[in-house]
């Protein structure tokens, strides 16, 4: 067990290394940089800019380097806990992003609650009533989710909370609440804005988790251990709850590390709908204004995020299933 | 509240109330004005005492803010209300809502305190200054206001202008580029001087008429610094061992970065940066709501004595640009215009019946909304010899409908015409507006046979000389689909004229080096940004000055580098042009400047340089019904105007008590 | 006839007077020698037809992709037609009755007027005007894939009348029309996009599993990394990078070409623990044994043996490749107008203005909604039928 740990660990650094570079090449790919956006933004608003002033803040900020040198320099910078500067904000990056990631986080962790508490009961009932009614219809609802593109689906419950609820458009929560102390208003509030990303992108998680939860209790249901044991008197819940469940949720367990990047990316998509104050829309603005420094770091965090969460359900995988631990690697 | 008999200076009448003098108080400025062309004096009563905001319980009262008379400079600018302006009251809160965090500057434009500023004519006329003089064009005198005070008490006076010339503007350091260029005549910085604490000079070789728009602009030339702050940053006046550890603390590598982090007046984002404008920031960015408070040393005041402005609070908040139109439908935003456009019109009504708001239409004042640029320093030969003949350009533009794309995407309610100014300009000509611009399919058909383009494919389309099918790639920005609608409309004309027109949506940043290189064969972008100008504003749209106008990159590019790259204008009438633009800068009475503008019109419209579409585009206004002293209708419009500025935006005011 | 009858007295036995043919075998009926005899897919083919959802679903696409041929004439306006005097029309339905009698398919006459107090184009219908829908008729004219030219419609409204059958755009543009002609590029691009996945999934996973060792591991290094890749950066990043000068079908390969950059190590991963299975098979040790090269038993035993797989895989990559068409124009990345794509049409529909006033705009979605479900319970259904010993 603590050698696949090490051995794990050990693995997880290049990876970040090659990442990182990797984030780096895809910020510069857009033509121009931060003070050309910045210019052509201004300038499409009918805005005069001052052309001297940009070449002196080019200078200042370092873009008329060569990017190799950028790249050691943000590198170097990053390994130091100097996580560089904002040209948008004007403030080191550290203190723009703040407490968004923070949010990010809970928004994550709580559709990733949301996806399994709704997927594993549905999950379970369409594989012990296969081609049932229910079963269909359960399964139907759960693509559905799926099949719905995010932001389209966010935008009309947003409207719609909107127009039945009288709940504000966008942001986490009313705007009378947002410098305020926390009150038993300011958390309902919040909770009557969380529902909405929570259910745009938790559905489409659930459907893919439903599905797979299904096919392996499917197959394990098929197994002649389960006739034995039921041959041998024992009821069906017990049955079901002692045996095949924990074998089929090793996958179960093993999906946080799939799930959190794609779920990180519509969150993101949504966020930018809703107007929610997380990391996507930060991400967003940042890669369009071309303010490499925080796209940069937002970028690391999403992916060491990413990257831990895989490595954590690895782990957690291990200690569930010993195969894994002997044979070293995910066979699935 | 305890009043005062204000000392006001010799020879000023104080005590006839201000109402019972407005009239005869107009007409005696208009004449002063009008009469000494080369002094202007700030005009208006004195009130005879002066109410302050701050009220009961105060920070007044217990002595931590000094009376309202000593606050105010001893001579304050009284601002009389617009024709559908009233005088209001103190107090409220006034919510905004912004689309990026950038967008603090926005108090900056809104607030409109100016050295001179634009008054609702549009003429140039002393703010923050008491008065100031210009003699022959090149030498100004400004005279500051005895007993003005920064929002945090302390003087303002001209070491502040000294400081921003002297130690910013001719630091090398802080400015390797030297002093910005509406500074500079013919390269060359004037002479400046301090005459006493409150009176400075700055003196030309030649008129220079770029200086006081600059000034006056949306987005200005800030020619003073709070010294008395600035300087602890300044290696000049501070340790430089001390800044260096400063500047590190905040992982900058220099005093100057330091010194440019701190002083930002435009950008408005420094809270301690003390300031002149109405409203002072209170709110340390990042963050998803700013919360400006009131400047107690604002030198305006209404006629009745009160300092403005009226208004408390605004708070700006943050917002994803995409839901302001949905959350100004919600009522969240007391006073919103950006971020609005006009097909949200109808949106925006339907919110009127559930919240207490109207939503108003203003014009903008671009001399087009959007307008197609040929390029005429395309790499093409073929395209390049048509887009230079009058007569091709001509007939380019008669054949778009431009009564159609008014109809279609504005409900015909802009004006449609050539890429020109607009009637609220006094330079405006009717004649000029819509020549060589009435949708004539007869008429651009036979002039395209003219030029001898008689053959047609089996498509119907006209071939150029050397064979190939006349085919015209437009390409935009890619930012609206109004661009993209614009260019399909006018596409279903011009394919009657036998000319087929692809659309190709791109990137700004990339469309503008195609242009340059001379790959894009014609683009489509907003228009003249000077649409309702005097003849005061600068006409360098009008001639190939810059190299990022669409139509004549590398001539703007031969103008701006100052022949060192580029190409020399080939085409008679963009040479004329310049030749009118430099006698423009360097004319000394309005009456030239005049004549140079309608010259520098009447070419564009006969030589329809640029394809017009439609103007005067219609802008929603949401306006809490609490709110007071917003006009009706007006004109939206960046520079001049600075969206609300001209309209006295600390003259509005709230009706009602509004909590929060 | 028994030939040890005294030694086998105490035996009770029984034998057969039937002729004995020692090459005989069991009989089988005609079915089940089918059955037994038939090939992997045939089974296959067997075990999906019991999934009926998945059948229906595989139909409703075959319709789908066949429409696609014949775009130009299903629809009943052609792309570019706008009409200027109806925009924002909303649906008109086609009716066959009028006052109770049954009638020839007919549409209402719409009557159009600005409200100016809130700029609303306001429609009524027009119960006095009925206008009879023509069924294969002559309507705009179109060039039928370069090869000739034809103006014949399956479906046309009247020529006084019109038939909005989805309502219209704000150029006055028939939304149904634009549906069917988007879906030429909506569909196509997963298929292209899986084509190029598939090929990169099975190069790189097919080498891990079968050399193991080194170069297994690199390959799942690399597989990691771009999975733990957020894909939204990844996508703008590179949707950025096209180069602007190329044409619409340029980028639009282009863009598939980014989403199957992306999808490639779900079906690489698949293909590497198949093969990791197969090689221990007695099958590719007798081929080894017999000389074959490596290639020749990757390409002719192995992957033959999961090729069912990978259809059931591709089945269920292609929908996120729609979404991520869909997500890529929502951000104004990929295609844009003019090119008509239903992420396009949605991302024109995208916003408050849209959900509120005009929500037939939306149904685009509808349409997405669809594609993608049936992609996937067709999906389902190949999976749970591609393994038919189970």
């Amino acid at each position: 067990m603590f050698t696949f740990f090490v051995r794990r660990l050990s693995v997880m650094v290049p990876t970040l290394f090659v990442i990182s570079a990797l984030i780096f090449v895809i910020i510069q790919l857009p033509p121009g940089d931060y003070l050309t956006t910045l210019v052509g933004e201004l300038e499409a608003q009918g805005e005069n800019v001052d052309q001297e002033k940009l070449d002196f803040l080019r200078q200042q900020y370092g873009l008329d380097r060569p990017v190799l040198e950028q790249y050691a320099l943000w590198l170097k910078g990053m390994l130091q806990g100097d996580f560089g500067y904002s040209f948008e904000h004007n403030q080191p990056v550290v203190d723009v992003v703040g407490d968004q990631v923070l949010l990010s986080v809970v928004i994550a962790f709580a559709t990733i609650l949301f996806t399994w508490v709704l997927s594993f009961p549905i999950g379970v009932y369409s594989a012990t009533h296969q081609y049932s009614t229910g079963d269909h219809v359960l399964t139907f609802i759960g693509f559905l989710g799926l099949a719905t593109p995010n932001f389209l689906l966010a935008l009309i419950l947003m409207y719609l909370a909107n127009v039945y609820f009288g709940t504000s458009i966008g942001g986490l929560m009313d705007p009378r609440y947002l410098d305020q102390a926390w009150t038993w208003g300011k958390a309902v509030s919040i909770l009557e804005h969380l529902w909405v990303p929570v259910i745009v992108i938790g559905t489409s998680g659930t459907a893919t988790l439903i599905r797979r939860l299904r096919a392996n209790l499917l197959d394990e249901l098929q197994k002649p251990y389960v006739n034995t044991a039921r041959a041998k008197g024992l009821s069906e819940m017990r049955l079901l709850l002692k045996y095949p469940m924990r074998v089929a949720l090793n996958p179960f367990i093993a999906d946080i590390g799939n799930l959190l990047p794609a779920l990180l990316s519509s969150a993101a998509i949504v966020a930018v709908v809703l107007s929610l104050p997380t990391t996507g829309p930060l991400l967003l603005k940042a890669l369009q204004s071309q303010d490499m420094y925080l796209a940069g770091f937002l970028l690391m965090c999403l992916s060491v995020l990413t990257v831990i969460g895989m490595f954590l359900s690895d782990i957690a995988l291990a200690a569930l299933d010993p195969r894994i631990r002997l044979t070293g690697g995910r066979q699935r | 509240m305890t009043v005062r008999r204000p000392e006001g200076p010799p020879g000023r009448p104080t005590r006839r109330g201000p109402a019972a003098g407005l009239p005869g108080l107009l007409i005696g400025a208009a004449l002063a004005i009008a009469i000494c062309p080369g002094e202007t004096r700030a005009g208006g009563t004195l009130p005879k005492s002066y109410i302050s905001p701050f009220h009961f319980g105060h920070s007044e009262q217990s002595g931590a803010l000094p009376k309202v008379e000593k606050r105010l400079p001893r001579v304050p600018l009284v601002v009389q209300p617009g024709p559908d302006q009233t005088v209001g009251r103190h107090g409220g809160t006034l919510h905004l809502l912004v689309g990026r965090e950038r967008d603090t500057r926005l108090m900056v434009v809104y607030g409109y305190a100016r050295l001179v500023r634009y008054n609702r004519d549009f003429r140039l006329v002393p703010d923050i200054l008491e008065s100031f003089e210009v003699e022959e064009g090149r030498v100004f005198t400004f005279r500051l206001r005895p007993g003005h005070r920064w929002s945090d008490g302390h003087p303002f006076t001209a070491e502040d202008f000294r400081y921003s010339w002297e130690d910013v503007a001719l630091n090398p350091e802080l400015s390797p580029g030297g002093p910005s260029k509406d500074l500079l005549v013919e390269g060359k910085p004037p002479v400046f001087e301090v005459l006493d604490a409150a009176t400075v000079r700055y003196s030309w070789h030649k008129p220079n008429p770029h200086f006081l728009p600059a000034l006056a602009a949306a987005a200005p030339r800030f020619i003073y610094r709070p010294a008395h702050y600035l300087k602890r940053f300044h290696a000049a006046h501070a340790d430089p061992a001390e800044l260096q550890k400063a500047a590190a603390n905040l992982r900058l590598h220099s005093w100057t970065a330091l010194h440019g982090l701190k002083d930002n007046p435009y950008r408005f984002d420094n809270p301690d940066l003390p300031t002149l404008q109405p409203w002072r920031n209170r709110t340390h960015g990042p963050a998803q709501r700013f919360i400006y408070v009131r400047n107690p040393y604002y030198h305006r005041v209404d006629p009745e004595g009160r300092q403005l402005p009226y208004i408390d609070r605004v708070i700006l908040r943050v917002s994803s640009p995409s839901l302001i139109a949905a959350k100004s439908m919600g009522g969240e935003s007391d006073l919103q215009a950006r971020g609005l456009e006009f097909n949200q019109y109808t949106f925006l009504k339907m919110g009127e019946k559930r919240r207490p708001y109207d939503v108003r239409l203003w014009k903008t004042a671009r001399g087009a909304h959007l307008a197609l640029y040929p390029n005429l320093n395309v790499a093409d030969p073929a395209w390049r010899k048509l887009f230079r003949n009058t007569r091709f350009r001509r007939a380019l533009s008669l054949g778009i409908n431009r009564h159609e794309i008014n109809q279609v995407l504005y409900y015909g309610l802009g004006t449609e015409g050539n890429n020109s100014v607009l009637p609220q300009s006094p330079l405006y000509s009717e004649s000029q507006r819509f020549r060589w611009a009435r949708y004539d399919l007869k008429l651009a058909n036979r002039l395209l046979d003219r030029l001898g383009l008689t053959k047609r494919d089996s498509r119907g389309l006209r071939l150029l000389p050397d064979g190939r099918p006349m085919e015209i790639i437009v390409e935009s920005s890619g930012e609206h689909t109004e661009q993209t609608d614009v260019l399909e409309l006018v596409r279903d004309s011009w394919v009657k004229l036998g000319i087929k027109l692809y659309s190709k949506p791109g990137q700004r940043e990339v469309l503008r080096k195609r242009v340059i290189s001379g790959q894009t064969m014609m683009s489509i972008w907003s228009g003249l940004a000077a649409g309702i100008a005097t003849a005061d504003v600068s006409p360098a749209e009008l001639a190939p000055t810059n190299p990022y106008q669409f139509h004549w990159p590398r001539w703007g590019e031969w103008y701006s580098s100052r022949g060192k790259t580029g190409e020399p204008p080939a085409l008679p009438a963009a040479r004329k042009l310049l030749a009118l633009y430099r006698k423009w800068e360097t004319a000394q009475h309005e009456a030239d400047r005049i004549s140079v503008w309608r010259e520098m019109l009447e070419i564009h419209a006969e030589e329809v340089l640029t394809f017009g579409l439609v103007a005067a585009i219609p802008q929603p206004v949401v306006v809490s019904q609490a709110l007071r002293n917003i006009p009706k209708e007006a004109i939206y419009s960046w520079e001049p105007g600075a969206y609300f500025g001209i309209y006295n935006f600390d003259m509005f005011w709230l009706a009602r008590r509004k909590k929060g | 006839m028994s030939e040890r009858s005294e030694g086998a007295a105490r035996l009770r036995h029984y034998v057969s007077d039937a002729p004995f043919d020692p090459l005989e075998t069991e009989q089988l009926s005609a079915g089940q020698e089918r059955l037994f005899t038939s090939s992997g897919w045939r089974l296959m083919w067997l075990k999906l037809k019991r999934h009926r959802l998945a059948v229906w679903s595989g139909y409703i696409l075959l319709a789908l992709y066949g429409s696609i041929l014949i775009s130009e004439f299903l629809a009943p306006y052609s792309l570019g037609h706008r009409h200027t005097d109806f925009i924002y029309a909303p649906p008109q339905g086609i009716h066959i009755f009028h006052e109770g009698k049954l009638q020839a398919p007919f549409t209402y006459g719409l009557r159009y007027r600005l409200n100016m107090e809130n700029l609303r184009r306001e429609y009524e219908r027009d119960d006095f005007r009925r206008y009879p829908v023509r069924f294969l008729c002559r309507g705009d004219s179109y060039d039928f894939w370069g090869l000739f030219e034809s103006d014949v419609h399956l479906i046309c409204p009247n020529k006084d009348g019109t038939l909005f059958l989805l309502g219209t755009d704000r150029l006055g543009r028939d939304l149904f029309s634009r549906i069917i002609y988007g879906a030429r590029i909506s569909l196509t691009v997963g298929l292209f996009g899986i084509i190029f996945s598939m090929v990169l999934g099975i190069i790189f996973g097919g080498l891990a599993g079968y050399y193991g060792g080194i170069v297994d591991s690199t390959v799942q290094r690399i597989i990691e990394v771009i999975r733990s890749f957020p894909e939204l950066p990844l996508w703008m990043a590179l949707s950025a990078a096209l180069p602007i000068t190329w044409s619409p079908i340029l980028i639009y390969f282009g863009i598939t070409l980014i989403l199957g950059l992306i999808d490639w190590t779900g079906l690489a991963r698949a293909v590497r623990s198949k093969f990791l299975a197969l090689r221990e098979e007695d099958f590719t040790a007798a081929a080894e044994l017999m000389g074959a090269r490596p290639s020749r038993i990757i390409a002719r035993h192995l992957v033959p043996n999961f090729t069912s797989h990978l259809i059931a895989s591709a089945t269920l990559s292609i929908p996120s490749m729609i979404l991520g068409e869909t997500a890529l124009s929502f951000l104004g990345l990929g295609l844009r107008p003019p090119v008509t794509s239903w992420g396009v049409l949605l991302s024109e529909a995208q916003s408050i203005n849209a959900v509120a006033l005009y929500p037939w705009l939306m149904v685009p979605g509808l349409a997405v909604v669809i594609v993608v479900l049936t992609f996937n319970f067709l999906g389902d259904g190949l999976r749970d039928a591609a393994d038919p010993y189970h």
